[in-house]
């Protein structure tokens, strides 16, 4: 009996080394993938923050609103732009790595990831022109209210921000297919509630200004195209 | 703008007319008695001269044709042209440049030696002042002739505050009106804007923000003339911001086109002036400046973000104190104003943000210069308003190696 004990133990350890054997190039070729693509992501990490750095991009990103001084991290947008780039290698090279155990499972992970990336880039694409819109949409509103002289110009110029920004996220994680349902019914209540709460804050709110700057308006300005002696142009 | 755009009725009656030597293009909604006296006025020119006169009009036809006007020798010939078009954007400037344009393109059509718009009702106007725009362009060959208008103290502040000591400093000129309206230009002159905007130079060269500039840096014969006190229509306030980006947009691409011109001119001088002066009563009443300091005050604590995209922190501290003063001590320094229009200038030039913004971000620190000009100028009188403006010029020329500096090198002083 203990001899076949000791067999069984054998043929275990046998197939165990075996099978772990036949995983090791499947390793050493994910090591690899992994080595190579970390050297790479530093490459491109390196090019990239100098090019990045050279087109002057913090500052046209400024221009473009999309940070302030306020908002600016040690590490630069260059920075970040870089870093996520060398991440997305790091990321299809340990996908590249695993493709190589040659297990159904790891393939299929792989093949899904792989065919998951358009949608990644077309979810960031709607996000990134979203926020771009947003900050063109939020600067247009706050100087246009500013020259009415609304006193509530900045309400008004976040609202309009945070709402289209919302949407774009929406449609961003639409794109994502990540919870459609939950995404559609928590998109529909965050809208309504900034539409809601901009409505409250502009007409009840600033209830008793808005009612001054019309009555101002209404009033006075037949008499003010009169009496007013100032001419521009 | 191309023939092709001019309307087809009126290209017929060009047609039939065939040549001119002066062109008259009233945009201004003249009562037809003043029409009589205008057309009165351009008969006592030299009587060989063939006068065409494009009058805004909606529909109505010449009482007589071309070739029985110049069978009769009725010269000025009349011609309705629906020169101002109602611009559904609300642009009633830009509709104006439309019809200098449109004025242009005909007089080159009828190989006009001169042509001249009226585009003002003028109240105490000097006597025959039409001919005081064209007659210097028909003998003595000048090529531009500028109105200058017996002015209250507080008509024409967005020329008094940005567009006269700006042309004065950039291109050494001392030019009250360079924006006209009422004007009179040589065939040299409006050939050479026509022709620049058909060869689609950057940006386009505006028919009317354009002519000073060209005239000058050309070097060519630029005059004014005493043409008496023009009516001003008034001013809504919340249309300022269009006014101002209309009107800036245009004079800051003209800065940028010719760069090279006004970095080298140096020093100032006058130009001759033609006629007599005209003097008006200034019993204008005190305005309410409150709303004006409410407006900088309120753009001041929205519009920080993006004033510092504009301006050195320089200026945006003075301007943090001015903000601060109570109403009575209200006053923005020269020196600071004028630098403020060159900063804007510049970012125009290096888009730092959208253009369209940054002309309206600028409107409420207009709207301080002028409150604290008209809270100065409340209790002087005309001579004092002169000799403001005067002092607000020499500010704008003492301030202009700021000006080359930053144009130059943005970066040095990059904000």
């Amino acid at each position: 009996m203990w001899d076949q004990v000791k067999q069984a133990l054998m043929q275990s350890t046998t197939r165990f080394l075996t099978r772990f054997a036949s995983l090791l190039p499947g390793m050493v070729a994910l090591i690899l993938a992994l080595l190579v693509s970390i050297v790479l992501a530093f490459i491109l990490a390196y090019v990239v923050r100098r090019m990045l750095t050279r087109l002057r991009f913090a500052e046209r990103l400024v221009q473009w609103g999309f940070s302030s001084r306020a908002e600016s991290p040690t590490s630069g947008p260059a920075v970040l732009v870089s870093r996520a780039i060398a991440g997305l290698v790091i990321l299809v090279g340990f996908l590249i790595g695993i493709t190589a155990f040659d297990a159904e499972w790891t393939s299929q992970l792989a093949r899904s990831a792989l065919a998951y990336i358009p949608n990644f880039v077309a979810g960031s694409l709607v996000l990134l022109v979203g926020i771009v819109v947003a900050r063109f949409l939020a600067r247009s509103v706050l100087i246009g209210a500013v020259n009415m002289n609304l006193q509530y110009a900045r309400v008004l110029s976040v609202g309009v921000k945070w709402l289209v920004i919302v949407l774009a996220g929406a449609m961003a994680l639409e794109h994502l297919r990540i919870a459609p349902g939950i995404v559609q019914l928590a998109f529909g209540i965050l809208f309504g509630g900034i539409v809601f709460a901009l409505m409250l804050a502009v007409g009840l709110g600033s209830k008793d200004l808005v009612t001054k700057s019309l009555e101002r308006d209404g009033k006075k300005q037949p008499s003010e195209a009169i009496e007013d002696p100032l001419r521009h142009l | 703008m191309e023939v092709d755009s001019i309307p087809q009725q009126a290209q017929e009656t060009i047609e039939k007319i065939d040549n001119a030597d002066l062109v008259v293009g009233i945009l201004a909604d003249l009562e037809p008695e003043r029409v009589t006296m205008l057309c009165e006025d351009l008969q006592t020119l030299d009587g060989s001269t063939r006068i065409v006169v494009l009058q805004n009009d909606k529909g109505s036809s010449p009482t007589s044709t071309p070739s029985e006007a110049a069978a009769k020798g009725a010269f000025p010939f009349l011609v309705p042209w629906p020169l101002l078009r109602p611009d559904p954007a609300g642009a009633p400037v830009l509709s104006a440049f439309a019809a200098y344009q449109a004025v242009f393109a005909a007089s080159e059509k009828l190989g006009a030696r001169a042509c001249c718009m009226v585009a003002s009702k003028l109240e105490n106007a000097a006597p025959r002042w039409i001919c005081q725009l064209a007659q210097p362009m028909l003998q003595s060959n000048l090529d531009l002739v500028l109105p200058r208008y017996a002015r209250r103290k507080l008509e024409g502040l967005l020329n008094s505050g940005v567009i006269s000591p700006l042309t004065r400093c950039l291109y050494g000129k001392r030019i009250h009106n360079p924006l006209g309206p009422d004007l009179g230009a040589s065939q040299r002159l409006f050939r050479k804007i026509l022709g620049a905007e058909r060869n689609g130079r950057a940006g386009g060269t505006h028919p009317l923000a354009s002519l000073a500039p060209v005239a000058l840096c050309d070097n060519m014969q630029v005059c004014e003339a005493h043409v008496g006190a023009r009516s001003y229509p008034p001013t809504d306030l919340t249309n300022i911001s269009s006014l101002i980006t209309q009107v800036l947009g245009p004079i800051f691409l003209d800065m940028e086109r010719n760069a090279i011109c006004w970095q080298r001119t140096r020093g100032c001088v006058p130009v001759p002036a033609i006629g007599d002066p005209v003097f008006v009563s200034d019993d204008t009443a005190t305005p309410d400046i409150s709303r004006m300091v409410e407006s900088f005050q309120l753009g001041n604590r929205d519009l920080q973000e993006i004033w510092s995209l504009v301006l050195p922190p320089a200026t945006l501290f003075e301007l943090r104190k001015l903000s601060r003063l109570p109403l009575e001590q209200f006053r923005m320094p020269d020196e600071l104003w004028a630098r403020i229009v060159y900063d804007f200038a510049l970012a125009h030039r290096l888009r730092t943000i959208s253009r369209d913004h940054l002309l309206k971000s600028m409107t409420p620190l207009y709207l301080a210069w002028v409150a604290s000009y008209a809270q100065e100028l409340s209790t002087v009188g005309e001579d004092a308003a002169e000799q403001r403006l005067e002092r607000l010029s020499i500010a704008y020329e003492s301030s202009k190696s700021y000006l080359v500096s930053r144009w130059r090198w943005p970066d040095r002083f990059n904000p």
